[in-house]
């Protein structure tokens, strides 16, 4: 039986508002692609949309789905909205600019008979109920939070968010499409702040900015990514994420988490002070052409990367750390020796190594407790952070460390207070479960 | 002579890039060995004590580790992985892209002659050490390095661009309609990948429109009508393949009537040279003699036909490859592949599905690899192991007889082997 066939929906029309941004542009180009459908670019103004058009199937590789996009603006928005099944708004994440024009989509419909549309939304932190409620009432039910992740070719994880309004046949729909034609990881997540991928990295990234703070005699951001490096299960150290991803976007997601969650970890959404002043001096990240790190072209024409340095408040070449639990983990690791590199965090008692070993604990543990808040199972933390942030995921970690008892054992010794409290032990050893994901292929052999 | 059982295997998730990972060529074997291990329920300790008795072996596939990681005696090498390996006779075996097959060759002939009853089959190949101009050129060494390698830039490409252009001159076929066989070919290969969790292509996006499309900037031509679309690409990985003889399975308490085993094989060399080869096969009806030759020996010495075939793996590298394969399997007469492309028989729900795991152009294609890869992926679905990508018949019965082609260079190396029930 297709995909559609028990509720008679078909995505065939798909609508992309906000389409000239970089996420608008390339998520029509999974819709577009591994779902073959006839995809409306809609951006303010005609020139953006064509240009949209012109950089998106640069992204899957394939100028084959180029003749299925065409590019609009918002005076057709009236006609998109007519002819597509599903509208998916990927506008500024802005709660004012987000109404307005989820308020357009409502007055098109709402004179109209189309109640079978699918409208979602790509916002990485905004109340998906609250956008729903902007509906009339039989609207309300096809509304659906759609969250993709940067890049979206690469990053396959999409998070889908149902409101109380939600028709779960509708979403269920939606869920299935998006695995079995999108090719995308589909995770249900509740309707909280972030969800649930971006709550456990910005949890980590935050920490690791807070911790630069407080190490900042030591050399503050460069000195905690070398202690967070690849060799902890990422492509790239915390801090260098939090630079490309933006200071001003990060701010914007961890400001969110502070105001609006209540659990064991939320002084650590507490965005540091020196990076309030770095985003108001512009200095946002790799977009801006600095921020936490800067490159600057020298005259030779060699590109350096520097950091900022929290304690002297300029940038400065980055230290090359060379600390002795990273030297030994990378070599056993080279050479495919996980346990022997696990062993060399666990036994290694600098101070480095123990900052490190507790990230890695409390990583588990936070997100263990997030997707039981947000998620629905012990795997969606898995899937959110493998497929969303490349990470090793939480469970996988587990493993890495020796298993479920030989964490927890780790954790009563290295944890304290809040941290320990907050979880029951005893009750994750029970339910703790083997990981789905192979830890060898994240934990990288690199400094 | 005994009979050879298939324990099974392990393959690495062919999309990681073990270089990007900083990870060297002992941690690749680490993981493969390990995860074929616990694959088959054996023990560490059961290695050791086969060896006490003198009754393993390990014979590694690899192409050309001198080049990609400057590394030699590859056999020895495998004592870097666990000192279980200490005194183990092992040795590497090499046909370029078919290097893995000659090393199942060889397993199988000591387990055949009872000299041992445990032979561990290991093909790998790291490729992604170099960039991929240099990489074209090392696999240059596959073909007659000085005449149709050397100072040519991507020279596998042209090869088989230039047996694209000799098989619509043999059979006077129309050219769009070979060429859309072809695109057909890749859109399927692509489309299987999807279904195997260690496919390199299984997020990547491919349809008929774009393969069919060549010479645009994200399809360029790349070997005379070939674009990048009809190739496979530069892939890390490794893939073990356990054997074993009847003793060993009443040993572990294996019923043998339930464990697939080696029915057939074949093993033929065709003209180094392209052009030697196209002058060669001039008044033959087969555009690659040599190739059906080798698949009309492991039939006759399995005492099948291709009506008892249920899948088929092929060494897709290119899709002028599959194409020819085609034939030679006996699914089509020669002249005639484009019927079976177009009428979906080979595709995933075809009555001759070719490549369900994806084959070299979807799952991908490390060199050394690929042989072992192959039988491994026969012995999954005979055996019903092959999860999302499992093969049945319109009964819902598992396949009974699987067949693999392995060539290295142009064809030039061909290895088949037939594994099965029953």
């Amino acid at each position: 039986m297709g995909i559609g066939e028990s509720t008679g929906m078909q995505i065939e029309t798909v609508t992309i508002l906000g389409a000239n941004g970089t996420m608008g542009r390339n998520i029509a180009a999974i819709f577009a692609s591994f779902g073959r459908a006839e995809v409306y670019l809609v951006s303010r103004t005609m020139e953006k949309s064509i240009q949209a058009r012109e950089k998106a199937y640069i992204s899957v590789r394939a100028e084959s789905v180029k003749e299925r996009m065409m590019p609009k603006d918002y005076s057709d928005l009236k006609e998109c909205v007519e002819k597509s099944d599903l509208i998916f708004e990927a506008c500024a994440e802005s709660w004012e600019t987000k109404v307005e024009i989820h308020r357009e989509i409502a007055g098109y419909m709402e004179s109209s008979e189309m109640t079978d549309k699918i409208i979602c939304s790509g916002t990485s932190g905004l109340s998906i109920t609250g956008l729903a409620e902007l509906y009339p009432e039989k609207l309300r039910k096809n509304v659906i939070g759609m969250h993709f992740f940067n890049p979206p070719y690469n990053m396959t994880l999409c998070e889908l968010t149902p409101t109380v309004y939600t028709d779960r046949s509708v979403f269920d729909y939606v869920l299935k499409y998006g695995k079995s034609v999108l090719f995308r990881t589909m995770v249900e997540v509740k309707d909280s702040p972030a969800f649930l991928g971006n709550r456990i990295g910005f949890q980590f990234i935050n920490e690791a900015l807070q911790m630069a703070e407080q190490y900042k005699y030591n050399g503050g951001i460069d000195y905690i990514d070398a202690i967070l490096g690849p060799f902890t299960g990422r492509a790239m150290a915390p801090l260098v994420t939090a630079d490309f991803v933006g200071l001003d976007v990060h701010k914007a997601i961890v400001d969110n988490l502070y105001k609006n969650t209540n659990d064991w970890a939320h002084d650590t959404f507490f965005l540091p002070e020196f990076a309030d002043r770095l985003i108001h001096d512009g200095k946002l990240g790799k977009k801006t052409g600095a921020g936490l790190y800067k490159t600057v072209l020298h005259d030779s024409g060699v590109k350096i990367r520097q950091v900022y340095d929290i304690e002297h408040g300029y940038y400065r070449e980055i230290m090359q750390y060379r600390f002795p639990f990273v030297e030994d983990m990378v070599e056993a690791l080279k050479t495919g020796d996980y346990s022997c590199a696990f062993q060399i965090l666990e036994e290694n008692h600098s101070q480095e190594a123990v900052i490190c070993c507790k990230f890695m604990l409390k990583y588990v543990l936070y997100s263990l407790t997030a997707a039981r808040e947000v998620g629905y199972n012990i795997h969606s933390a898995d899937d959110v952070m493998a497929t969303g942030f490349n990470w090793c995921p939480p469970l996988a970690i587990v493993e890495a460390f020796g298993g479920a008892g030989k964490f927890i054992r780790l954790c009563q010794e290295r944890l304290k207070g809040q941290q320990l409290e907050a979880v029951d032990l005893g009750e994750l050893k029970e339910t703790i479960e083997s990981s789905r994901y192979d830890y060898r292929r994240f934990i990288k052999a690199k400094r | 002579m005994s009979r050879v059982y298939i324990m099974g295997g392990a393959q690495t998730d062919f999309e990681r890039n073990w270089s990007k990972e900083g990870k060297n060529e002992i941690a690749l074997l680490k993981e493969a060995v390990s995860d074929a291990l616990n694959e088959t329920g054996i023990e560490v300790s059961e290695l050791v004590q086969l060896n006490e008795e003198n009754r393993i072996g390990c014979f590694v596939g690899n192409f050309i580790a001198e080049e990609y990681v400057q590394q030699g005696h590859l056999g020895a090498l495998l004592t870097e992985v666990d000192p279980a390996f200490y005194g183990i006779p092992s040795a590497r075996y090499e046909a370029a892209c078919a290097s893995s097959s000659v090393a199942l060759d060889a397993a199988i002939t000591k387990i055949q002659a009872n000299e041992y009853d445990l032979a561990i089959v290991i093909g790998w190949e790291l490729m992604k050490t170099v960039d991929s101009k240099t990489c074209g050129d090392i696999l240059g060494r596959a073909a007659f390095y000085e005449k149709e390698g050397k100072g040519i830039d991507f020279p596998f490409p042209k090869l088989f661009g230039k047996l694209a252009d000799e098989t619509i001159k043999k059979y006077g076929l129309d050219e769009r309609r070979y060429l859309d066989a072809l695109a057909r070919i890749s859109t399927i290969n692509y489309e299987n990948a999807k279904r195997n969790p260690l496919a390199q292509t299984r997020k990547w996006f491919m349809d008929f429109e774009q393969a069919r499309h060549r010479g645009t900037e994200t399809n360029a031509l790349i070997g005379g009508k070939l674009g990048i679309s009809d190739c496979s690409q530069v892939t890390d990985g490794a893939a073990v393949v356990i054997l074993a003889s009847e003793k060993f399975l009443a040993e572990k308490g294996m019923e043998s009537t339930k464990v697939p085993y080696v029915k057939g094989y074949g093993h033929r060399t065709a003209p180094m040279l392209f052009e030697k080869k196209m002058k060669d096969q001039e008044n033959n009806p087969y555009i690659l003699p040599w190739t059906r030759q080798t698949v009309v020996d492991a039939y006759r010495r399995s005492g099948l036909t291709v009506e008892d075939i249920d899948v088929f793996e092929t060494h897709d590298c290119f899709t002028s490859s599959e194409y020819a394969a085609i034939s030679a399997f006996g699914i089509t007469e020669p002249g005639k592949e484009y019927v079976a492309v177009e009428d979906g028989r080979i595709a995933f729900g075809g009555d001759k599905p070719i490549n369900p795991s994806g084959g070299l152009i979807g799952c991908g294609h490390p060199v050394g690899a690929s042989g072992a890869r192959m039988f491994l992926d026969l012995y999954k679905q005979v055996s019903g192991k092959a999860g999302a990508y499992q093969i049945r018949n319109k009964n819902g019965r598992l396949p009974e007889n699987a067949m693999m082609l392995n060539i290295g260079g142009t064809a030039t190396t061909n290895y088949v082997f037939i594994i099965g029930r029953g």
